[in-house]
C-alpha cells in the first residue's frame, strides 16, 4: 500500500504523465514505434529516481501501443507494429461511419486489457515465467505455424488468394542474413538488403500508402474532410458493448498476456492471434473483417495485455520479453538496480511500485487516450487532400526513422504500389503481413531446432507442450470441414444470428 | 519600407554565409557531429554511444547526435561510417564485427577503411553453464567434450560468425578439439541464448560476463572462466582461461573511427576531445555501473590491434567453415 501511494509523488507524476502524452504522438505517427519512444526516453531518466524512470517507460509504452490504433482505425495506417490487426475491423467500422465508436471501444478495451495483463503479472508471474522457459525452438515453431494458419482466418474471400498473399510475405522475409548459417540470401552484396526487409515499412506501405493511391484514382471529394462524421462518442454505447463482450475481452487479454510472456513473441503477434481466436470462437465469424465490434475488441485488448506479459520474464528472470523490456533491463543497471532473479526479493518495494504504476497507467490511459483521440480527430477534419499528403509525408519520415535509412522509404513506396495492385485483384493484404512476421519465426525455429536434434523431427512432436500445440493446429485444420458437416445436419433447425 | 527590409535580409544572408565560410577554415568543428551506431537504439553499444555523445558535445562545443543505422549484422552501419564524407563530422562507432564483415561476405569493409580515434571498451568472452552442471572448470568441461561422442554437447551464445561464436571455436581448437564435435545453436544475441541455458535447452554458452552476472549471482548459472589475460577486478573470483591452462583470450570491443581519408588535424581535435571524455569520472562511473569493461587504445595502437585481429580471424573462419 505504501508503494501504491508513493507513486503519487510530484517527481514521479510529472514525467510519467508527460511520457504518456508523448506516447500518444509517437504511437500515432506511423513508423515511430513504442520501442523507439522508450529508447529515446531512457537517457533522460538516468538522473531520476528509478521509479520515475520506470513510470515514464511503462506510461509511454501503453499509450503508444493504443495510439497506434488511432491512424489504423481512421486512415488504415497502423501507427505501431502492434496495431496491424486493429486495421481490419476498425477501418471497416470507420468506413461505415462508426469510427468514433470503434476508437472509443478500442480505448476502453486497451485499458481493460492492460489491467488484466498487469493483474496476471502481479499474481501468477513466477508460474508463467517458469512455463515460458520450457518453450524452445520446437514450441516456437508450432506457435508460428498456429499464427500463420490464422492467415486463412483473417483473409476475406478466396482462400487461395489468401495463401498467395501469405506466401509472398514469407518469401519477402527470406531476404537478408540467414540466422541458421549466417549466409546472406538475395542480398546481392547490398548492405541494405543484407539487413532484410523490415516489416514496419512494408506494413505502412501495404495498408497506408496503397489507400492513398486508391483515393487518388477518383479525384473526387478531395476537399471534403477526411473523416466525414463528427467525432462524438457515447460512452454509454461503448459501455454496453464492453459488458456484452466481456468474455471476449477476458479471453483476448489472457491470450495476449500469455503470448507476451514468451520471450520469443510480442504484442504484434499477440494481436493477430487474439483476432484469429476471436473469429474462431465467435458466433458471428462471418462478420469479421467487415467491421464488427468483436474484431476491434480482440486485437486491442490483446496488444495492451501483452505488454504486461512481456514484463513477466523480465522481472522474474531478468530476461527480456520483447524489445521494450530489453531496453528496460539495460536502464535498470543505470539506476543501480540489478535486474535478475534476485530483484523480486531484494527490491520488493520497487516491484510493488512498478505494479502500481502499471495499474494506474491504465486509468491515465483512458483520460489521456481520450484527449489523444480528440486531438487527432482535429487533424482528420482537414480536407482529404491535406490529410493524404500528410500521410505520405509522415509515412516517409517514419519509415526513414526506423533505421535512418532511405532504403526503407523506397520499401514503403514499393509496397504501397504492390498493396494497391493486390487489392485491385482482390488479394487480401493481412496474410502477407502475417507471413512476413511469422515466416522467419517458423523458419528459424525449425532449422535451429533441427540443428539441435541432428535432423530428427521427433522432438517437434514428442515434447509435451509441442505435442499439445501440434494437436491444436490439427484440430484447427479440421475444424471447419467438421463444422460444415454438423451445420448441414442442423440445417433443419433455424440458425439465429446475433446482430450488433 | 518592405523593400528595405528585404534588402537587409538579403545582405544578412549573404554576409552570414560568408562569415560561416570563413569560420570553417579556422576551426573544426563548427557544426553538429554525428556518431553512426551500427546497432539498435537501447542496446549496449547505443547506450554507451549516447552517453559519450553528451560528454563529447561538451568538449567540442557542438551538438553530437547518435544515429542508428542497423541491419546486416553490423554491415549497414559500418558501411555508412566508412563511406561518409571524410571531414570528421561523421564518426563511426566501430565494434568487433567490423573485422568479420568481409569474411562473412556481408561487405567489403575492413578495419583498413578507417582511421582510428580510439578504443574505449573491451569485454572478454566468458564460458557459462547451468548451476547444476557437473563441471566446475573449463578443463573438466572440455575433457568431457573430448570423451563423449561428437554432438553430445550443445553450445550457444549468439549468431553465426559473431564474436562469441568465434571465441568458442578458437577455444575448442586450442584444446585440441574439432569445433564440429559440439553442436552450435545460433541465436539472435546473448539474451535468447541465456534464456535457452536457463531452460536447460543448451549446455554451454559463451558471452560476456556482465550479461550473465545477474543469473550467476542468483545461483542459476555458473561462469567457469573468462577469456581474458588477467582477472577482472570487478569480478575477481572468476578465473581466466589461461589460469586453467588454455592459452586463449578473446572478446568484443567498441571504439570510434573516421573514414580513412580524414585529415590528420581534424582527427587530432576529435582524439583530444575523446581522450578527455574517456578519462572523465562520469565516463568511468557509467561504464562500471553498466558492467562494461574499460580498455583504452589510442590512434595507431587501436589501428594495429584491429588489423592484427582481422588477420588472425582468417584461421578461425577457416576452422569454422563459415563464409566464402
Amino acid at each position: 500500500m505504501d508503494a501504491f501511494l508513493s507513486v503519487f509523488n510530484i517527481s514521479v507524476l510529472v514525467p510519467w504523465l508527460l511520457a504518456m502524452v508523448l506516447g500518444i504522438f509517437v504511437g500515432g505517427i506511423p513508423g515511430l514505434t513504442a520501442t523507439m519512444a522508450v529508447a529515446l526516453i531512457v537517457p533522460l531518466t538516468y538522473h531520476m529516481a528509478p521509479i520515475a524512470g520506470l513510470a515514464m517507460i511503462i506510461g509511454v509504452s501503453f499509450t503508444s501501443i493504443f495510439a497506434g490504433d488511432i491512424p489504423a482505425t481512421f486512415l488504415r495506417v497502423p501507427g505501431t507494429p502492434a496495431s496491424g490487426a486493429a486495421v481490419l475491423d476498425g477501418y471497416e467500422m470507420n468506413k461505415q461511419g462508426l469510427g468514433s465508436l470503434a476508437i472509443s471501444l478500442d480505448l476502453v478495451c486497451s485499458s481493460i486489457g492492460g489491467v488484466i495483463g498487469i493483474l496476471i503479472l502481479i499474481f501468477i508471474s513466477p508460474v508463467l515465467a517458469g512455463f515460458a522457459l520450457k518453450f524452445t525452438h520446437f514450441e516456437y515453431f508450432w506457435l508460428g505455424v498456429m499464427g500463420l494458419s490464422m492467415s486463412a482466418v483473417i483473409s476475406k474471400g478466396s482462400k487461395t488468394k489468401g495463401v498467395i498473399s501469405m506466401v509472398l510475405g514469407v518469401l519477402v522475409s527470406t531476404i537478408g542474413i540467414d540466422i541458421a548459417t549466417g549466409y546472406p540470401r538475395f542480398a546481392f552484396k547490398n548492405a541494405e538488403l543484407m539487413g532484410g526487409i523490415s516489416f514496419i515499412p512494408v506494413m505502412i506501405g501495404l495498408f497506408g500508402i496503397s489507400e492513398v493511391f486508391r483515393s487518388l484514382q477518383n479525384l473526387e471529394n478531395l476537399s471534403e474532410s477526411a473523416v466525414g462524421i463528427r467525432i462524438s462518442t457515447s460512452f454509454k454505447a461503448v459501455w454496453k458493448l464492453v459488458i456484452k463482450h466481456f468474455r471476449l475481452i477476458l479471453q483476448s487479454s489472457i491470450l495476449g498476456n500469455l503470448i507476451g510472456a514468451l520471450p520469443g513473441a510480442g504484442a504484434d503477434i499477440a494481436a493477430w492471434v487474439a483476432y484469429g481466436a476471436a473469429k474462431r470462437t465467435s458466433k458471428n465469424s462471418d462478420k469479421f473483417g467487415k467491421g464488427c465490434v468483436e474484431g476491434v475488441i480482440a486485437p486491442t485488448s490483446a496488444n495492451n495485455a501483452a505488454l504486461g506479459g512481456t514484463w513477466i520474464p523480465a522481472l522474474v528472470f531478468g530476461i527480456p520479453g520483447d524489445t521494450i523490456t530489453s531496453i528496460v533491463l539495460g536502464a535498470m543497471l543505470m539506476y543501480g538496480l540489478k535486474p535478475g532473479p534476485l530483484i523480486f526479493e531484494g527490491e520488493r518495494f520497487l516491484i510493488n511500485q512498478i505494479f502500481s504504476v502499471g495499474i494506474i497507467s491504465q486509468f491515465f490511459l483512458l483520460f489521456i487516450g481520450y484527449l489523444g483521440i480528440k486531438a487527432y480527430t482535429q487533424i482528420f477534419k482537414f480536407p482529404r487532400n491535406v490529410v493524404y499528403a500528410g500521410i505520405i509525408l509522415f509515412s516517409i519520415v517514419g519509415s526513414y526513422a526506423i533505421r535512418n535509412s532511405v532504403f526503407d522509404v523506397g520499401v514503403v513506396l514499393v509496397f504501397g504500389l504492390l498493396g494497391f495492385g493486390m487489392e485491385k485483384v482482390d488479394i487480401p493484404l493481412p496474410p502477407m503481413i502475417l507471413g512476413l512476421i511469422l515466416g522467419p519465426m517458423i523458419e528459424e525455429n525449425l532449422r535451429v531446432g533441427l540443428i539441435k536434434t541432428d535432423g530428427s523431427f521427433l522432438p517437434f512432436l514428442s515434447r509435451p507442450i509441442s505435442f499439445v500445440m501440434f494437436m491444436i493446429v490439427v484440430v484447427m485444420f479440421f475444424w471447419d470441414p467438421i463444422k460444415k458437416i454438423i451445420m448441414q445436419r442442423k440445417k433443419a433447425g433455424k440458425g439465429g444470428t446475433n446482430n450488433e | 519600407m518592405k523593400r528595405i527590409i528585404l534588402l537587409i535580409c538579403l545582405l544578412m544572408l549573404v554576409f552570414g554565409g560568408l562569415f560561416a565560410e570563413g569560420q570553417k577554415e579556422v576551426t573544426f568543428p563548427n557544426k553538429p557531429v554525428t556518431i553512426v551506431c551500427p546497432w539498435s537504439a537501447g542496446g549496449g553499444t547505443d547506450r554507451t554511444a549516447r552517453f559519450i555523445a553528451d560528454l563529447l558535445s561538451a568538449e567540442l562545443g557542438q551538438p553530437v547526435q547518435v544515429v542508428n543505422k542497423t541491419g546486416g549484422a553490423g554491415a549497414v552501419g559500418h558501411n555508412a561510417a566508412a563511406t561518409a564524407a571524410p571531414d570528421g563530422y561523421t564518426l563511426g562507432n566501430l565494434t568487433f564485427e567490423v573485422n568479420t564483415l568481409k569474411y562473412l561476405g556481408y561487405s567489403d569493409i575492413t578495419p583498413a577503411d578507417f582511421k582510428s580515434v580510439l578504443q574505449f571498451n573491451q569485454d572478454a568472452a566468458a564460458v557459462t553453464v547451468s548451476a547444476d552442471s557437473p563441471y566446475n572448470t573449463v578443463k573438466e568441461l572440455l575433457e568431457a567434450v573430448k570423451k563423449e561422442p561428437a554432438g553430445t554437447f550443445v553450445f550457444s551464445g549468439s549468431g553465426i560468425g559473431t564474436v562469441w561464436d568465434l571465441a568458442r571455436i578458437a577455444m575448442l581448437d586450442k584444446y585440441g578439439i574439432d569445433p564440429n564435435r559440439v553442436k552450435y545453436v545460433p541465436s539472435q544475441g546473448a539474451a535468447p541464448a541465456i534464456t535457452e541455458l536457463l531452460g536447460n535447452h543448451v549446455d554451454v554458452i559463451t558471452c560476456s560476463y556482465p550479461e550473465v552476472a545477474p543469473q550467476v549471482e542468483a545461483g542459476k548459472l555458473k561462469t567457469l572462466a573468462v577469456m581474458a589475460d588477467e582477472r577482472n577486478p570487478q569480478f575477481a573470483d572468476i578465473p581466466t582461461l589461461k589460469e586453467q591452462g588454455i592459452d586463449w583470450s578473446y572478446g568484443t570491443w567498441r571504439g570510434f573511427a573516421v573514414p580513412d581519408d580524414t585529415p590528420d588535424d581534424v582527427l587530432k581535435v576529435l582524439q583530444d576531445a575523446m581522450k578527455k571524455v574517456v578519462e572523465s569520472k562520469e565516463y568511468i562511473d557509467f561504464m562500471n555501473s553498466n558492467g562494461f569493461g574499460i580498455e583504452i587504445r589510442i590512434g595507431a595502437e587501436f589501428d594495429s590491434y584491429m588489423m592484427e585481429q582481422f588477420a588472425g580471424l582468417a584461421d578461425i573462419f577457416e576452422l569454422a567453415g563459415y563464409g566464402n
